[in-house]
């Protein structure tokens, strides 16, 4: 039998040829996920240049579409084996957005500091207040508002490097992700430990909550702090170009899987390491943008694992709920920008494109800690509705924010240069 | 258009103006945040003034109308203090220097006011590779005459200004062995380089009526000569220096030029002829190149000096006058960098030991901002 004739014969499990659906759903899920990641490929690539949308989405729609939501090549558990290279291409962007993050700023525009804190709080309450006037139950409606307080770190980073925006509404973006998915972060945190230690509300035992919410930031930023730290130390006498990515890649590695282990937030962690790298090392860090080509492929696979999450099952029913986290997230992050605008140096139209650019909400991220990629078990107490509305909502997101948020970098900030295959 | 009537204003007075970089603090390559920056500034305080350039990564400053050195470095301090703080506020580092060391000119976006679109549309890719930096310094002058004639005798002292204001060796990521190489951009554009040598404002007007009816000039802005008249102002500009590093040289310079103004109304030591002009590119070669330790030659005497010497005897021909300017302490400022060197020495030294040219940029913005 001939090389050619190996790969073509019927996959095992399966009497379907392999260039059938049949044959393709019972094949191996490491040559499902090659096929899958060429065509990420091709129908980014298209979309990109037939309708300038961002390579993200096309990566992501491939992984919708293999999902059971669609074709059904892949099934989501399909994904849990490759969660440690996901969580890798999402620990190097975290870290990479950390190293970005300039802490002085928010000394030297307070309003700012505050814009920061009061657009991810407002948000989340937003959220809770509309989900709550809908008639759905208080505590899942806490839930959703902690998991909407964030923006994705991974979307806004990768979009940022597409569009290679640069400018006043750029800088901002990077730096309300950083602390609206930190927050989310530690409030969703704080709920998981009120939840599994069966105090649900606030009015019990409030001093373990806030110990243990004290004890993961102040942990995370200590453990972040030392992996900088050791970064710097250890690029100091290698001094070779070629070994800064390795020597990035063991310690966002390292640093994410001590916080994961010390049931930390390997977000913070991988935030602070960033933040420490870049003081200690100043123009020597060079974090290419995803870690060059290597890390390019670990950014397509992510996308498509996130396509792969996409559900929109029940959205008939849970529609009124969708709408209302996604309208009130608008609301309370726009009021929020827009009230603090002026008094932190921000023109109304870069409000606005600020707005709209913090729309795509983060999903992954906040997994970054967990063992697979099943939601329920990091938002204890929710309801299975109120869960599905949320991931709806978070679908959506994903599939409309990196068009509104390159549009808005784009046409509304004008931060982006000319594309220069127009100029030719 | 006709030439404007050249207004008449106090003689030896001073303004100052000059083109500045914005940084992003991440890479501290050129970040296009001038609006910003100039919708934070719009209510300042100061009697100076602040607009924007032709791309949106620079912006201009420009003094009031001075007469002495320390109340043009106390002006030019308070603007230096005011827009850092706005800067900071945004995120954003200001610089002087004459070129970014390593921005690339494809990526600069035109600030959108018509006059920069004119010009972007006119000149297509040069526009966008005159984002270098410059110091201008308007000298008051009675009358039109009078600031021709002044404009033709400051022109053998061009090639100190270049030097001793030397801002620029770094363009596109390299060394390119010059130290004002800002200049080298500015050569690109056809009406640079001297002015006609025409001594009355009449004669001016007849020239000015000539190129304005080739359709080739619109107005005196489209001259982009070393040393120009403004006739709105009643100025000659002197256009060759790179922005320095700092205010404190910036406003040591203007003054330096001052005092040479007065030293040549009132003693006439010489009188300007078109001969003046057969070195003038050669020493302004050597300025631009090789900075303090240029060799210049003298278009009387037909013979090489220093540029460093030459510097060091003009401040000793000037000093009287600049005594009386109360500018001796610009002259002691001056007389000073010919020993420390330029700023295009101090960014080599910067760079010294194979720093990140970024780095050399951090320390340039921490310099100017303070």
């Amino acid at each position: 039998m001939t090389a050619l004739d190996t790969w073509l014969a019927p996959a095992p499990g399966s009497a379907a040829p392999l260039w059938t659906l049949e044959g393709l759903r019972g094949a191996d899920p490491a040559l499902g996920f090659a096929l899958v990641m060429l065509v990420a490929v091709v129908l980014a690539e298209l979309l990109h240049r037939k309708l300038r949308a961002p390579r993200m989405l096309g990566h992501m729609i491939t992984g919708a579409l293999a999902s059971p939501l669609a074709l059904r090549l892949l099934d989501r558990t399909d994904l849990d084996p490759w969660k440690p290279v996901i969580d890798l291409a999402i620990g190097v962007l975290v870290f990479e957005l950390g190293s970005r993050i300039r802490p002085r700023w928010l000394i030297d525009n307070p309003w700012l500091a505050f814009t920061c804190v009061l657009e991810g709080l407002l948000a989340g309450l937003c959220v809770a207040a509309a989900l709550v006037s809908l008639g759905a139950p208080v505590h899942s409606a806490w839930v959703a508002a902690a998991a909407a307080m964030s923006t994705s770190p991974v979307i806004t980073l990768v979009l940022v490097h597409e569009v290679r925006s640069r400018g006043q509404v750029t800088e901002r973006l990077l730096i309300m992700t950083a602390i609206n998915s930190a927050l989310s972060m530690l409030a969703l945190k704080t709920w998981h430990v009120m939840a599994t230690a069966g105090t649900i509300s606030l009015d019990h035992e409030l001093l373990p909550v806030v110990t243990d919410a004290l004890v993961v930031v102040g942990g995370s930023f200590v453990l972040g702090v030392a992996a900088g730290w050791l970064l710097a130390k250890l690029t100091q006498p290698l001094r070779e170009a070629a070994t800064a990515p390795v020597l990035q890649i063991a310690l966002v590695i390292l640093a994410a899987m001590l916080a994961a282990q010390w049931k930390l937030s390997p977000l913070l962690a991988l935030l602070a390491a960033g933040m420490t790298a870049r003081s200690r090392m100043g123009h020597t860090l060079t974090v290419e943008p995803q870690l060059g080509s290597a890390g390019a492929v670990l950014t397509v696979l992510l996308f498509i694992a996130l396509g792969m999450l996409f559900t929109l099952d029940g959205i008939g029913a849970l529609w009124p709920w969708v709408l209302a986290i996604v309208g009130a997230r608008l609301a309370g992050k726009g009021i929020a920008v827009a009230v603090l605008a002026r008094l932190s140096a921000l023109g109304w139209r870069q409000a606005a494109a600020l707005t709209l650019a913090l729309q795509p909400m983060s999903s992954l991220a906040i997994l970054l800690a967990a063992n697979t990629f099943a939601w329920g078990t990091q938002l204890p107490g929710i309801t299975p509705g109120m869960l599905q509305a949320l991931l709806i909502a978070t679908t959506l997101l994903h599939l409309v924010g990196p068009v509104v948020t390159q549009w808005s970098l784009r046409r509304l900030a004008g931060e982006c240069p000319p594309a220069v295959a127009k100029e030719r | 258009m006709s030439l404007a009537a050249f207004t008449t204003s106090e003689p030896l007075t001073l303004g100052v103006e000059l083109e500045l970089q914005l940084v992003s603090t991440h890479d501290y390559d050129l970040s296009p945040q001038a609006q910003d920056l100039l919708r934070e500034l719009e209510r300042h305080p100061g009697a100076w003034d602040v607009k924007p350039e032709i791309t949106r990564s620079m912006i201009e400053i420009g003094t009031s109308i001075q007469r002495q050195h320390a109340s043009l470095l106390a002006e030019l301090t308070d603007l230096r203090q005011q827009l850092s703080r706005a800067a900071r506020k945004l995120n954003i580092g200001i610089a002087g220097g004459g070129t970014h060391a390593y921005q690339h000119w494809s990526d600069q976006q035109i600030y959108p006011t018509e006059r920069f679109h004119y010009i972007s549309e006119l000149y297509g890719y040069l526009a966008k590779q005159f984002t270098v930096f410059g110091q201008h310094v308007h000298v008051g002058c009675e009358n039109g005459d009078t600031a021709l004639w002044l404009l033709h005798a400051l022109s053998r002292y061009v090639p100190h200004f270049i030097a001793l204001s030397a801002s620029s060796p770094f363009v596109q990521g390299v060394d390119t062995g010059f130290d004002s190489a800002r200049l080298n951009s500015v050569f690109a554009f056809p009406l640079s380089g001297r002015a006609p040598f025409v001594q009355s404002w009449d004669e001016f007007g007849q020239y000015f009526d000539k190129m304005t009816s080739t359709g080739v000039v619109q107005s005196m802005k489209d001259f982009y000569w070393d040393i120009r008249p403004k006739p709105e102002f009643g100025t000659i500009e002197l256009r060759v220096c790179d922005t320095p590093l700092s205010v404190t040289k910036a406003a040591a310079l203007a003054c330096y030029l001052q005092s040479i103004c007065r030293y040549l109304r009132e003693e006439k030591p010489f009188e300007p002829s078109e001969d003046d002009y057969l070195v003038y590119t050669f020493n302004r070669f050597q300025a631009c190149r090789f900075g303090l330790e240029g060799e210049i030659v003298d278009p009387k005497t037909k013979q090489r000096h220093k540029l460093r010497d030459d510097i060091l005897r003009t401040l000793a021909r000037v000093d009287e006058h600049a005594l009386d300017l109360q500018a001796l302490e610009a002259c002691n400022l001056v007389r000073e960098s010919l020993i420390e060197g330029n700023d295009a020495h101090w960014l080599r030294t910067q760079r010294k030991g194979g720093v990140p040219l970024s780095a050399v940029v951090e320390a340039a913005t921490r310099r100017w901002m303070g």
